[in-house]
């Protein structure tokens, strides 16, 4: 059963629609092949569009200067969920599949598998001449290495993506066998995070310590050497890189600029070619400044309104669809973001795969939250507190828009700001009443999400710290974690959002993009819906 | 003066564990995980717990505390959460960069304050001492994340002058970046030792011995600077000292706004982060610094002044 219903390797890359929009330069994508158009994707980017157009012209060598708001503390996939880890070890260790710029899975390690008819068994073929930055062949002993390594270790904060293998098992050199517990339709998107990244067999025969001091992996950057907490690093191209004639820069240097004014400025001042974090309030800004453009990436992300189940106002389901009818969401996000983010409605994102369009969102409303709230046990209203991460602005916004919009239907908001250290442990102990929050998926499959929010048992996170508990969408998200066939897995997850958007545990207050500010000179960069961005593809003029 | 300074030390030493001592407990009380912010909101309980317990943060308060303390006198730091590496490698990378800030907003705070207070002293009631003066009044009315940025804006921005933030290479590129956060910072204490200086001038220039000077046939500079600002200079060096102490804590904003890895910067991203051990060892150099600074200033002020009796 080759390729199956799962979201297919190189499957639609480029639609019709994209032809017409991009002319000549979608037909390139279409000739250039999967993995070119891989790069290239489907957004809607006329810098790509015009990277495509010219790529017989691409310019080769120089260094991009990339300052980011984070900075690596390790570079150990296994063990890290900071972003500031994340997206430096990832050009250097690459895993089997890698999401592309528009949300869907591609082969990368690995070209493609076959799955057993009893849908446990995946045996995938390693894609061959791939070696290491070493020089040395990828073999499938690095890959059950480097997996089984992944999620034996209890205490990676992704591990739990991994729950569903049971074995792994090199066949030969060149492909491996990994047995399920269950059916598992989740199973490649698990496999592209980047914690199952594929490392050299026993560390290529170095102490686990100094191998990530300088990993030694596949991708197309290498590093010399680690040192936490400095302010830059230099990623160097690898000339064993697989993908002949990538990486186009000879080096990448990240600058690590935790000030979002200062990072605002240097790329105004030319001391950088690309800034990530742009603060909504800048967008215009930057845009009007010559010589750069602003990039608004669609994100595997929703800013939730989260209540306190456990609290008698909000155990009450009239209490809580009437929050979600009296909060505007579209002024919202008008007031906060800019402009540069969507209003919310379902809890999964529209970049979200299986995201359902149609799921009946209790909009905005204020008749309709005075009826609500007349049903409810607490038809007169009550004082009640939102907690928040009082460094973010956007949240301070929000905060203060909800509160307003609350009192129109007696309910008096006290807002209470931490920092966010203390502001995650509070909630985290159910010290709250409401508290607003991001969820993101780590991957291209909805199940880490619908579980995350929805199922309060094995979620991980009692449905986001909120306690709803509805067992009829819980058995939906385990429905949907065995079942490969896209089309009955769309109607499983509409159900989900449909049940969610009625019991309005949490009001999906809008979806944020990633904003990212790019020179003129830089060409080809893309970030993906979770937030990574292949720098191979990237060339400078 | 030995015994002086000896008997300083040892208050500085109380003083300093005070300082530690008092960081310890708040940043315990303070609710947040160390744990969280390293395995993310979706690792399990058992996973934060088991991270908790290898810190050492299962234990009770005076549990912690003693091997905090018994840690530290045998020279120890501890071992930085977020990192994992040593708080004094962590510092040691940083120390260099915050004395450099210091010590450049420094020499520019004197750069400013000797000809303005003496050409305002020198002009009392005239144009130049109402400018000097209503300067003064601005420039302590300038918050610094706002004046750093008004500066940015201008010199590296617009004209392109200086960097905008980071910390160049080589000596040269170094220096360079130090310009604007170095007047940034002086900024912030120059219009007060300008204030102090002008009327410690004022104040000896009515005394008998300027007249006797100027009587000889003195030229006015040669009395202004050889004289009046000698004699005038005490207050003003303990106030420049003060305001070096003061400093060194608002490198914290400095350093942000010119993206500067100093301590400032390590010591809120470590509190952020709820890295004890880093927050520890931080405050712990830049209190041992403020502490250092103020007996320096009382040892010069004696040299200046040798009326000043150390006792």
């Amino acid at each position: 059963m080759k390729g199956a219903v799962l979201p297919t390797p190189g499957q639609r890359l480029v639609t019709r629609r994209d032809l017409l929009k991009y002319g000549v330069a979608g037909s390139a994508v279409v000739l250039l092949g999967p993995l070119a158009a891989s790069s290239a994707s489907a957004s809607a980017r006329a810098r790509v569009s015009a990277a495509v157009r010219s790529s017989n012209a691409v310019k080769r060598g120089g260094t991009l200067r990339f300052a980011r708001s984070i900075g690596p503390t390790t570079l150990d996939p296994a063990n890290t969920i900071i972003a500031g880890d994340i997206y430096t070890l990832d050009k250097i260790l690459e895993p089997l599949y890698v999401t592309n710029p528009a949300g869907q899975l591609v082969p990368w390690l690995a070209t493609g598998y076959e799955l057993s008819t009893d849908h446990r068994t995946f045996t995938f073929s390693l894609r061959p001449g791939v070696k290491f930055s070493n020089g040395k062949p990828l073999v499938a002993d690095d890959v059950v290495f480097s997996i089984n390594r992944t999620r034996k270790d209890a205490a990676g904060p992704l591990s739990f993506l991994d729950y569903a293998i049971t074995d792994i098992e090199a066949k030969g050199t060149d492909s491996v066998v990994f047995q399920l517990s269950q059916p598992w339709a989740p199973f490649l998107s698990d496999l592209s995070v980047f914690a199952n990244a594929v490392l050299p067999a026993d560390f290529a025969g170095q102490s686990e310590k100094d191998f990530f001091t300088a990993p030694i992996g596949t991708g197309p950057f290498t590093l010399d050497g680690f040192t936490p907490d400095a302010n830059s690093l230099t990623l160097k191209a690898n000339p064993n890189y697989w993908q002949a004639g990538k990486p186009y820069l000879d080096a990448v240097e990240f600058l690590y600029v935790d000030n979002d004014n200062q990072r605002v400025l240097q790329i105004q001042g030319g001391q950088v070619d690309i800034i990530d974090t742009v603060p909504p309030a800048n967008v215009s800004s930057l845009k009007a400044s010559s010589g750069l453009d602003v990039d608004l990436f669609s994100a595997w992300q929703v800013d939730l309104l989260v209540m306190n189940e456990r609290l008698p106002q909000f155990a009450d389901r009239h209490v809580r669809r009437a929050i979600t009818y009296a909060i505007d969401r579209p002024a919202l996000v008008h007031a906060a973001s800019f402009g540069t983010a969507k209003p919310g409605g379902s809890f999964f994102p529209p970049s979200l795969q299986y995201y359902s369009a149609s799921t009946s969102v209790l909009e905005y409303s204020l008749a309709q939250a005075k009826a609500e709230l007349a049903q409810s046990k607490f038809p007169n209203g009550f004082s009640t507190k939102l907690l928040i991460d009082g460094g973010v602005q956007k949240w301070v916004t929000f905060a203060q828009i909800i509160k307003a919009q609350l009192q129109s239907i007696n309910i008096n908001v006290d807002i209470t700001p931490l920092d966010h250290s203390a502001f995650e442990s509070t909630f985290q102990k159910y010290d709250y009443d409401m508290f607003i929050d991001y969820a993101i998926n780590d991957i291209s499959d909805p199940d880490e999400m619908a579980s995350f929010e929805v199922d309060v048992k094995d979620g991980g996170s009692e449905s986001y710290w909120s306690d709803y508990d509805n067992p009829k969408a819980i058995a939906l998200v385990h429905a949907a974690e065995a079942e490969y066939d896209a089309t009955k897995r769309a109607a499983l997850y509409a159900q989900i959002q449909e049940i969610v958007a009625e019991d309005a545990p949490f009001v999906a207050l809008d979806y944020p993009p990633y904003i990212y500010a790019v020179s003129d000179h830089v060409n080809g960069f893309e970030v993906n819906p979770g937030g990574a961005y292949r720098l191979e593809d990237v060339w400078l003029t | 003066m030995l015994r002086y300074a000896a008997r300083r030390v040892a208050a500085a030493v109380l003083v300093v564990f005070g300082v530690t001592l008092a960081t310890f407990l708040l940043m315990h009380l303070e609710p947040g995980d160390p744990a969280r912010a390293v395995l993310g909101l979706h690792a399990t309980a058992s996973a934060v717990a088991t991270l908790r317990r290898q810190w050492g943060l299962n234990s009770s308060l005076p549990v912690q505390l003693g091997h905090f303390l018994s840690q530290l006198v045998q020279g120890n730091l501890g071992k930085s959460y977020i990192y994992n590496v040593s708080a004094a490698s962590l510092i040691g990378g940083r120390v260099g960069q915050t004395a450099a800030l210091v010590a450049v907003a420094t020499v520019f705070a004197i750069i400013f304050t000797v000809p303005l207070s003496a050409l305002a002293a020198s002009r009392q009631n005239g144009v130049a001492d109402h400018v000097v003066r209503a300067l003064s009044v601005v420039g302590l009315a300038l918050p610094a994340f706002w004046f750093g940025i008004v500066l940015i804006e201008v010199f590296a921005v617009r004209l392109h002058l200086l960097p905008v933030g980071g910390e160049g290479s080589g000596f040269g590129g170094h220096l360079e970046c130090l310009v604007l956060p170095g007047l940034t910072a002086s900024f912030a204490m120059a219009p007060i030792l300008v204030r102090s200086l002008r009327v410690g001038m004022l104040e000896v220039m009515d005394a008998e011995f300027i007249a006797v000077a100027r009587a000889k046939g003195l030229g006015e500079l040669r009395v202004l600077f050889g004289h009046v600002a000698r004699n005038a200079l005490v207050p003003t060096v303990t106030l420049l000292g003060l305001n070096i102490a003061y400093l060194i804590g608002s490198t914290v904003i400095v350093e942000q706004v010119f993206n500067l890895n100093g301590l400032g910067s390590l010591l809120l991203s470590s509190i952020l982060n709820r890295d004890f051990p880093v927050v520890q060892a931080t405050t712990l150099v830049l209190g041992a610094g403020v502490v250092i600074v103020n007996l320096a200033t009382d040892l010069l002020a004696a040299r200046l002044d040798p009326r000043i009796r150390l006792r």
